[in-house]
């Protein structure tokens, strides 16, 4: 599985990054990462991404409008969303928009490769 | 124009001890939460969301350099320089404005954060008399300044 992550804060890239390269998350290998929608509809065009973590509040292109665009290009690609927006009415909207789960920042490690393998395993 | 009432209030500083206690593990103490008067105490650090739709106003997380480069270390984080030390703080206001939503309702429109380095930028954004929350963690203090109104 190839992971692509989306956040502006570039402490919650790597912290994303650190996680799935410490062990844990067995087939699951980052390809890419973005700082905004924009970014991430350019990067995941080149490395054609499976997994996605996605924040939603994002600088040029929110996540929600990212969610929509990227599953029009890439309609097999998983998201997760990974954001501070953890109201129900949020959670709900990108997982109908065709997000497959939702950790709301701040996450522990646990959580955050809990989500990750029900996300790329489909569940 | 309203004032957030005594709940509200609690809802943030509630998010800030759930901040420590999922990402450092232990949680802050806070050392007060009052309506300022005077002007307030920054530190070198700020990050500040800004609030439109069923609130106007913002919040302001000011912390020393130390507790980020503590926070960012317990994280595994290894680049402690200042445009790091910056993203961390910035990401912390956005997660304690972001997670007031869920009390607050999703008509609150939330801004992408903007940082400031200096101890004067907590004044640079703060109105009249904002609630102010202060915090040690680790022997480093903090504070978070909710200055909001209901619309």
């Amino acid at each position: 599985m190839r992971l692509m992550i989306v956040d502006d804060s570039n402490m919650i890239r790597q912290r994303i990054s650190r996680v799935v390269q410490g062990g844990g998350l067995p087939g699951i290998s980052l390809v890419g990462l973005a700082r905004n929608g924009a970014e991430a509809l350019r990067v995941a065009r080149a490395t054609q991404p499976d997994v996605v973590t996605m924040d939603l509040t994002m600088p040029e292109m929110d996540g929600i409008e990212c969610i929509q665009e990227l599953l029009r290009m890439l309609p097999r690609t998983s998201i997760l969303v990974v954001s501070a927006l953890s109201d129900k009415s949020t959670a709900i909207q990108a997982l109908r928009l065709g997000a497959r789960g939702f950790v709301a920042k701040p996450f522990s490690d646990d959580e955050l490769k809990i989500a990750l393998l029900d996300v790329a395993e489909g569940k | 124009m309203e004032s957030l009432n005594a709940d509200e209030l609690k809802l943030f500083v509630e998010s800030v001890r759930d901040y420590f206690r999922v990402v450092a593990r232990q949680e802050p103490q806070i050392t007060s939460a009052f309506l300022a008067t005077g002007e307030l105490e920054g530190h070198d650090y700020n990050g500040i969301v800004t609030f439109s739709g069923s609130f106007t106003g913002h919040v302001i997380v000011s912390m020393p350099g130390q507790l980020l480069k503590e926070l960012l270390v317990l994280q595994g984080e290894t680049d402690l320089s200042q445009g790091n030390l910056l993203d961390a703080v910035g990401e912390i206001a956005n997660t304690l404005g972001g997670n007031a939503r869920k009390t607050l309702g999703p008509a609150l429109q939330i801004s992408v954060p903007v940082r400031l380095h200096g101890a004067g930028g907590i004044q640079a954004r703060v109105r009249k008399h904002p609630y102010a929350i202060t915090l040690r963690w680790n022997h480093q203090p903090a504070v978070v300044c909710i200055d909001m109104e209901k619309r």
